[in-house]
C-alpha cells in the first residue's frame, strides 16, 4: 500500500487527539502515514498548499488539520474521525 | 454620560460615505484620534463619546497614529481574558478543558511570533493575505459548517464552543 499522509500542526486539539488513532491503525494493519507537520515546518506547509484543488473541496475549502491525503487517488479525509472511519478511508486508498 | 456634537453639519460624513465607494478606509476622531478602518465611520467614537467625530485619512496618516499606541506585544494572559470578556453574555463561550485551550494558545502565539499574526493552529495559512487574515483567532466562525446550525458546536479549533 501506498504511504498516505497525514497533515498536523504541533499545537491543533484535534491533531493530538488523532494521534493515537493513527498509530493503532499502523499497528493493526499495513497502512503507514507520513506524518508532516505544517506551522513549524514551512516545506511541509508548502507540499500542503500544492495539493489546495484536492484538499479543499472536501475540508470546507480550507486547508485544515488534521488532513489525511493519498497523493495517488487524490482522497482526503478532514478533522477529528472516530477511528473506524480513519481506519474504512485509508483502507480504500491505495 | 451625555452625548457630544460637533459643530460641522452632521450629514456630512453621511454625504462623503455616499459618494465614495464600498472600500474599507481609515478614519480619525477628530477629538480623541481613535482610528478606525472600515466602509464608514462609528457614529459614535466608543473612546470620547462623540458623534459623528470621524474624518477620513490616508492609510499613511492612521500608520502614525497608530504607530503611537502600545509597543508591547499582548500578553498570553492578556489575550486569554479579551476572549472571556468577546464571549462573555454571548451564545458561545471559551472552551472549559483549560487543557486545550492553554494548547491552542500556545499554537496561537507561536504563529504570530512566527507568521505575523495570531492564526488559527487548526488550519493553514495560504500566503494570500485577503484569505489568511480569516484566519486570524478570533475568526468568523459561527458562519462555520463546525458552528452554525450544529447544537454542540464550535469553531474550527475548539476554542470557542456553543455554550451549554
Amino acid at each position: 500500500m501506498a504511504k498516505l499522509l497525514m497533515f498536523h500542526g504541533r499545537e491543533c486539539p484535534h491533531c493530538k487527539k488523532m494521534m493515537p488513532l493513527v498509530e493503532k491503525l499502523e499497528q493493526e494493519t499495513s497502512v503507514r502515514f507520513e506524518k508532516l507537520e505544517i506551522w513549524h515546518d514551512e516545506k511541509n506547509a508548502d507540499l500542503m498548499r500544492s495539493y489546495r484543488e484536492d484538499l479543499a473541496p472536501k475540508c470546507g475549502q480550507q486547508l485544515r488539520v488534521p488532513t489525511f491525503f493519498d497523493p495517488e487517488t487524490k482522497d482526503a479525509l478532514c478533522g477529528e474521525v472516530d477511528y473506524d472511519r480513519l481506519k474504512g478511508w485509508a483502507l480504500r486508498q491505495g | 454620560m451625555d452625548l457630544i456634537r460637533p459643530s460641522f453639519p452632521s450629514n456630512m460624513i453621511e454625504n462623503s460615505v455616499r459618494r465614495a465607494p464600498l472600500r474599507k478606509r481609515y478614519w480619525r476622531c477628530f477629538v480623541c484620534n481613535d482610528i478606525h478602518y472600515g466602509i464608514a465611520p462609528p457614529e459614535l467614537c466608543p473612546t470620547c463619546k462623540v458623534l459623528d467625530a470621524y474624518v477620513e485619512i490616508s492609510a499613511d496618516e492612521a500608520r502614525k497614529f497608530l504607530g503611537g499606541g502600545p509597543d508591547t506585544p499582548m500578553a498570553w494572559e492578556d489575550f486569554r481574558a479579551a476572549i472571556g470578556r468577546f464571549a462573555a453574555g454571548r451564545e458561545f463561550e471559551v472552551n472549559p478543558d483549560a487543557a486545550k485551550v492553554d494548547l491552542l494558545l500556545t499554537g496561537i502565539f507561536e504563529n504570530e511570533k512566527n507568521h505575523g499574526l495570531k492564526f488559527c493552529p487548526c488550519r493553514l495559512r495560504t500566503k494570500v493575505p485577503k484569505e489568511d487574515f480569516r484566519l486570524v483567532c478570533p475568526c468568523n466562525f459561527t458562519i462555520h459548517e463546525t458552528y452554525k446550525g450544529v447544537p454542540d458546536g464550535e469553531c474550527w479549533c475548539g476554542l470557542f464552543v456553543r455554550r451549554k
